[in-house]
């Protein structure tokens, strides 16, 4: 086969995997070499469907094992099958590399032969651009679930990233569509990328950009609940750099999975992201967002102005005297804008105006401030039904498909990771 | 109407601003000796580039404001805006008078103006790290070219120069017509007019077509978006984007 068609299977394959972050990493060209890490990550082009492309995204193969029903590799499936050489990726990396079409590799892969023998190809390919090629570039590589700690461990030597897709958020989930797959073989290695990151983190050698994972929306029936709690306790325990969020997009006819004309659920997906950032820069717990009564997000309203609603009485504040913390937790205020009005009050009392011409939007933010004791919302604060009202977006309709009928409750696994994870690390 | 007239260079702008500012003569505007249109009603002081005096401004700005007021004042001059020079001088006199704090003070117009155009500049040079695409050509000089909105290319030069370290390679402003010009050991930035003739390597076909072919593979059929594509890279950058040509 020649190398376009393997590029054509591979790039296809792997293209499911939504993370494509580049940054993090602050790796130096060193003589002779080619390649460096940007410390914020540089995006190089922006696919059709709006996706940034900022690393060669490939599966060194697709002939897996495991036969997950989720997933466009299973064993089952008729598919062309592809696998690359270690010389042929490094060789596609470089060259598109030299090019500036990328800014490195992201290298994954189904499961071949067994775990053990996938990763060590794997190891094999970032050797050989560490070694043969002399690239300095970024590379993220996915650790492969059940492969050898040993081999984890040297893998991480040799990349600036490495992610363990957790996928599944529920172990229901997991018995329910990947029966071989053990939670204990995602959890594990990561919690030992964890345990190897601080070990090394004088020295930024062991994975210097850290570790992410990518979770499965719309496949299974878990709550977004369920789902930003494990994310929480992701940060909190292994602290992740991020957790993607994938809208499941169905490939399969499978009785336990959503059927082929479902449309995935890109609105809900783009909620939960939403929802991540208000946890990881806006000093929100998910507790706040979400409970057992009201499990999932309101799909037209974005997870902050839902939360400022049920919260009413927290405001207005006045942008004049408000801690930076509740700034960053007014609708419309993100963080960029929070910290310009902190430094801009400094000099000087700032009115409505002021903020606008600062490039602050408004159009939400009014409802729930005041600029120097003065209200700009039209409605008052006592209306919420109509500030509600003027915070919906126009038509979300199209987006948005509603979820089937909720028939199991499977997220009560969720609480318990933690704990699996010490006992298997000993140092959390 | 006083209007001060320097000759387009980083140099001859800081010496501007140092005659504006001992002269006590306040320019109602500055403007390069090129883009000048002489006005009857306008008096026109022809300011005399003085790398002295450029010096003296560039350490002051640095010693008595902030580097970050010196990064604005060069990415602004850089922007090509028409009143680029009047807004800095502007912005300068005020940070004079109240120091490194300047930047913070957004709800001054005068501030506010420098660093909505500097951040474009910034961000422009950002998203051309990215979006530049180098063809091998046969003598194994890499070789790409560029139209951008601001003069960015000697801003986007270093960062090449420290990644594609081992390869010839040369960045081409073809709107402006000049290069940076690397050699594996140092880069220059020189003129460069109208169309250059390049032979490209045998194998660089190869590698555009692997590389559109990639750019095809890699979009999700069920979330096709345009729209949201445009707004990343807008189209006039498409020009000289490999994965976007037929």
């Amino acid at each position: 086969m020649d190398l376009q068609s393997k590029l054509n299977i591979l790039a296809d394959a792997a293209k499911y995997d939504v993370s494509c972050s580049s940054s993090g990493s602050t790796r130096k060209n060193q003589s002779g070499g080619v390649g460096n890490a940007h410390a914020s990550g540089i995006c190089h082009s922006w696919a059709d469907d709006g996706r940034c492309i900022a690393l060669l995204k490939i599966l060194f193969t697709n002939q897996c094992i495991y036969n997950c029903a989720y997933c466009v590799n299973r064993i089952t499936n008729d598919i062309p099958r592809a696998t690359f050489t270690p010389d042929e990726v490094a060789d596609l990396t470089i060259n598109f590399y030299r090019r500036n079409y990328i800014e490195g590799l992201f290298l994954s892969s189904a499961v071949y032969k067994s775990p053990d023998y996938t990763m060590e190809l794997l190891i094999r390919t970032v050797k050989k651009l560490r070694y043969d090629y002399a690239f300095n570039g970024y590379i993220h590589l996915k650790a492969i679930p059940g492969a050898d700690q040993k081999l984890i461990e040297e893998a991480g030597f040799y990349v600036d990233r490495m992610s363990v897709n957790i996928e599944l958020p529920t172990n229901a989930g997991l018995q329910l569509l990947a029966p071989q797959k053990k939670r204990e073989a995602i959890l594990k290695p990561m919690g030992y990328i964890h345990s190897q990151i601080n070990q090394y983190e004088a020295k930024k050698s062991f994975v210097p950009a850290g570790q992410t994972t990518q979770l499965i929306v719309g496949a299974t029936q878990d709550h977004d609940f369920g789902i930003l709690k494990l994310s929480e306790s992701l940060y909190k325990h292994f602290s992740l750099k991020r957790v993607y969020y994938s809208a499941y997009i169905p490939v399969v006819n499978h009785p336990n999975l959503p059927s082929v004309v479902t449309k995935p659920p890109l609105l809900r997906e783009h909620r939960l992201y939403q929802a991540d950032w208000l946890l990881r820069f806006y000093g929100f717990h998910a507790d706040e967002l979400l409970d057992e009564s009201r499990p999932d997000f309101d799909i037209d309203l974005d997870p902050k102005c839902d939360w400022a609603l049920r919260n009413l009485h927290l405001f207005p504040v006045e942008v004049n005297k408000a801690d930076y913390e509740m700034l960053l937790r007014v609708p419309g205020i993100g963080v960029r804008s929070a910290l310009k009005i902190v430094n801009a009050r400094r000099m000087g009392s700032l009115n409505y105006d002021n903020l606008k011409k600062m490039g602050v939007v408004l159009k939400r933010a009014k409802h729930f401030i005041t600029c120097q004791g003065k209200y700009y919302g039209e409605f008052g604060m006592n209306n919420d039904r109509l500030i509600r009202q003027s915070l919906l977006p126009r038509q979300t309709a199209s987006l948005y498909q509603p979820p089937e009928a909720e028939q199991l409750s499977i997220f009560s696994l969720l609480p318990d990771i933690p704990d699996r994870v010490s006992s298997v690390t000993g140092e959390l | 109407m006083i209007t001060y007239v320097y000759d387009g260079s980083f140099e001859g702008l800081l010496t501007a601003v140092y005659e504006a500012y001992y002269r006590r003569q306040e320019p109602d505007s500055i403007t390069m000796s090129g883009d000048l249109q002489e006005n009857l009603f306008m008096e026109y002081v022809f300011i005399e580039t003085n790398p002295e005096k450029a010096d003296k401004v560039y350490n002051s700005i640095r010693q008595k404001i902030s580097f970050e007021a010196l990064q604005n004042v060069f990415y602004v001059y850089l922007s090509e805006h028409e009143e680029a020079a009047l807004w800095i001088y502007k912005y300068l006199q005020l940070g004079w008078k109240i120091g490194r704090d300047v930047d913070k003070a957004l709800a001054d117009e005068r501030v506010l103006r420098i660093h909505n155009l500097s951040r474009k500049v910034s961000w422009e040079r950002h998203r051309l790290l990215g979006l530049i695409r180098f063809k091998k050509l046969q003598d194994n000089i890499y070789y790409a070219q560029i139209e951008p909105d601001y003069n960015v290319i000697g801003l986007v030069a270093p960062h090449f120069a420290e990644r594609l370290a081992d390869q010839n390679w040369i960045i081409h402003d073809v709107k402006r017509g000049t290069a940076a010009i690397y050699n594996c050991l140092e880069w220059i930035i020189a003129e460069v007019n109208g169309s250059v003739p390049v032979t490209l390597d045998k194998e660089e076909p190869v590698y555009q077509n692997l590389w559109k072919q990639y750019f095809k593979s890699i979009a999700i059929q069920s979330k096709i978006n345009p729209r949201l594509q445009r707004s990343y890279m807008p189209v006039r950058y498409w020009k000289h984007l490999i994965e976007k040509q037929r």
